[in-house]
């Protein structure tokens, strides 16, 4: 039976190709990204291996929304964030920005593009060079670009520098004088002094403290209404993603695995591991805290990803079709997921999505209550 | 040896002697932790909770002392002092009757000896055993904590350990001793979430398996809700709220804790505006503002009171302490 409807999905799911929808829309399409990167050993620097941190990997982010990438470290979320940029060179795929194939610019026109998208880094301590003043900072970029004379670009510094709640002051003092919270701000005014519509934003407040974190979430917001960008926002944290982003993908091992629009995601998700990602968030409301899912083992080392799923050696519900064929995307209106069971439960109920995230949540439960319980004896296994 | 708790602190001062001054980064804390209980010590960076939990083990580096107050340790049906206990006594305590985890298992961890040896050698420093003895002993708990493959982990080195495994050795050395109490400084903060939740369903099961208690440093107001039985937040050196786990996250009195709850983004405040903020950061030790400490960031604050005079931590209903002058007004 598990077979038949496979092949059912099969044909119903729509194929690699066209996982992207309609790219010319969007800002940013990407279209089955690859990065990977050579494993080489000995005297002759012989490649013995691939680290696939980016295996094909398909979005697009129409002008103006926020696209959240989540997963854990290793995914390769960060990797696709500096692919798009070629910060990193992408070895396969396609990237387009503003209908143009980024990695098909010569290096002239891609720093011309690169105006346009620009990178806020996680850790607001390693990003600033501490022996440039913020005025040098903020002026790099303007000066590389050609951007106003002397006066104009102060102007465009000050300008950026309030936007992003510092004073002019800041401008002759270094990093080292700033807090954490006001490092990352000055890291936000130098992507935006550019003028950029679309911001990489790689774990931009997950080396904050919560009290400050609330206020560059509200900064990166308002930036966002203000000047019209578009966001791929990067983190592990899926509260801060479900807050800010439109749409959220899930990544595991290279790969996206889920994607939707976030409260479509965070109220049905449908893969395995969504769900076990968010019921390991803890909550301070009981209400909102869901039945713990616990994933035994530890994320793969994408030098060797798993046959057939990549998920299936920390899956709770994994068959053996899990094993050997990778699972086929299922588009449910825009709500994508690539699972067998998931597939199977979608057909069953008819496209509910709703009814089939409760099936496989309560599966999971069935699955992962009965062994390792708590109160085993001492010395066993 | 019922009632009394197995540890507590009374007004704890911990300084800094720099040029800039003596900063009480710990400024009067209190705690008690029963037997086989979880206290949680939440704070942002800077608060003093980590200086707190060195404190108890005397392991604060110097310019840092421990300036005055009373730490007690109950040990066989007695009350240790573990302020003024000499150094020979007190580094039977660590390790034996105090275990540590630390955030950062691969620097707490020797990179050049086998997690074995290292596990053996907390066994052995602690108890007469033979060799062989402690290298069973570490085997045990390897088990315990639920290493994968543990026979063949014994003779790795922690560079060849995913962050997990790692921090499953580090706690598999707290506990090998079988201490009374675990101080466990953000154990899970260097970790992904489904690492995480594996690493905090392991400290919760031990806790019931051996009846340890557990103090719990962390910044992560989720986690302190879903493990501990009571909590404390630290503000500036001081503790500002302190009551029952369930008590706090459902009335709390403090504004500062009030705003850190309200500061965390989650889907339900979706379009619902900008998160609401608390304004201004964590004030450094050498700028603690005179009066109540958090009076500067604070939107109830009323002068002069709260700037003048220091709250005292106040009894408000059974268990729920606080400190802020105006707490029955604020959250009536």
């Amino acid at each position: 039976m598990t077979e038949l409807r496979q092949g059912d999905h099969q044909q119903a799911a729509t194929g690699p190709a066209a996982v992207a929808p309609d790219p010319e829309e969007a800002l940013v399409g990407v279209e089955q990204l690859e990065t990977h990167f050579p494993i080489r050993k000995g005297l002759l620097r012989r490649q013995v291996g691939l680290v696939r941190a980016v295996d094909g990997v398909s979005f697009a982010i129409p002008r103006g929304q926020t696209l959240g990438l989540v997963g854990e470290s290793g995914c390769g979320k960060t990797t696709v964030g500096r692919s798009l940029l070629r910060l990193i060179e992408p070895t396969g795929g396609r990237v387009q920005f503003a209908g143009r194939d980024v990695r098909g610019q010569s290096r002239a026109d891609l720093r011309r593009l690169r105006r346009r998208m620009q990178i806020v880094f996680q850790d607001p301590y390693g990003s600033l060079n501490p022996r440039m003043k913020v005025r040098s900072i903020l002026e790099e970029g303007l000066l590389i670009h050609g951007m106003g004379d002397r006066a104009a670009r102060l102007e465009r510094m000050t300008a950026a520098l309030e936007r992003t709640g510092l004073a002019a002051a800041a401008l002759d003092r270094y990093p080292h004088e700033f807090s954490g919270g006001q490092r990352q701000r000055i890291a936000i005014a130098r992507a935006v002094v550019l003028e950029p519509e679309f911001l990489v934003l790689d774990e931009p407040v997950s080396a904050l403290d919560v009290s400050i974190q609330a206020q560059v979430i509200n900064l990166l917001a308002e930036l966002r209404q203000e000047l019209g960008l578009t966001y791929l926002f990067i983190s592990h944290d899926l509260s801060v993603v479900e807050y800010l982003a439109d749409q959220v993908a899930v990544m595991y091992l290279g790969r996206i695995v889920e994607s939707a629009a976030a409260e479509q995601l965070c109220r049905q998700p449908l893969h395995p591991y969504t769900q076990a990602l968010f019921s390991a968030v803890p909550s301070v409301e009981p209400s909102r805290r869901r039945q713990r899912i616990v994933l035994p083992g530890d994320v793969p080392s994408p030098s060797r990803p798993p046959g057939g799923c990549r998920f299936h050696p920390r899956c709770p519900l994994a068959e053996a079709v899990c094993r050997e064929v990778d699972p086929p995307q299922v588009d449910l209106a825009g709500h994508r997921v690539h699972c067998h069971v998931a597939g199977r439960e979608l057909d069953r109920t008819g496209g509910d999505a709703t009814a089939a995230s409760a099936a496989i949540a309560a599966a999971i439960t069935a699955a992962t209550a009965a062994p390792a319980g708590p109160s085993q004896p001492r010395s066993d296994a | 040896m019922t009632t009394a708790p197995l540890l507590s602190i009374h007004n704890l001062v911990t300084v800094f002697q720099t040029p800039a001054g003596r900063l009480p980064a710990v400024d009067g804390v209190s705690l008690a932790i029963g037997r086989g209980r979880t206290l949680g010590l939440v704070g942002e960076s800077g608060c003093g909770k980590s200086v707190t939990a060195m404190s108890i083990l005397r392991l604060v580096a110097s310019p840092g002392r421990i300036e005055s107050g009373s730490i007690q340790l109950a040990v066989d049906g007695e009350s240790l002092e573990l302020t003024s206990l000499p150094e020979r006594r007190l580094r039977e305590i660590r390790g034996g009757r105090i275990g540590m985890i630390f955030q950062e298992p691969m620097t707490s961890l020797n990179p050049v000896f086998t997690v074995g040896d290292q596990i053996a050698e907390v066994v052995r420093l602690h108890h007469r055993a033979t060799r062989a003895a402690a290298r069973a002993r570490a085997l045990e708990m390897l088990k315990l904590v639920r290493v994968a493959d543990p026979e063949q982990r014994l003779d790795a080195y922690p560079h060849q350990l995913s962050g997990g495994m790692r921090q499953r050795v580090m706690i598999a050395m707290a506990l090998a001793c079988e201490p009374d109490l675990v101080i466990a400084d953000e154990p899970t903060t260097a970790l992904d979430v489904t690492i995480q939740a594996q690493i905090l369903e392991l400290l919760d099961d031990l806790r019931h398996r051996l009846g340890t208690a557990i103090l719990l440093i962390t910044h992560d107001l989720g986690v302190v809700a879903e493990t501990c039985d009571d909590v404390a937040v630290m503000y500036a050196g001081r503790i500002i709220e302190q009551a029952p786990a369930a008590e706090l996250f459902s009335r709390p009195l403090h504004p500062y804790t009030i705003g850190l709850l309200a500061a965390r983004p989650d889907a339900d405040r979706r379009g619902g505006g900008p998160l609401t903020t608390i304004p201004g950061m964590v004030p450094p030790p050498q700028e603690f503002p005179s009066g109540c400490r958090f009076h500067p960031r604070c939107s109830h604050a009323q002068q002069p009171r709260c700037d003048g005079e220091v709250p005292p931590l106040r009894e408000l209903s059974p268990g729920h302490f606080v400190r802020c002058h105006y707490a029955e007004e604020i959250s009536p």
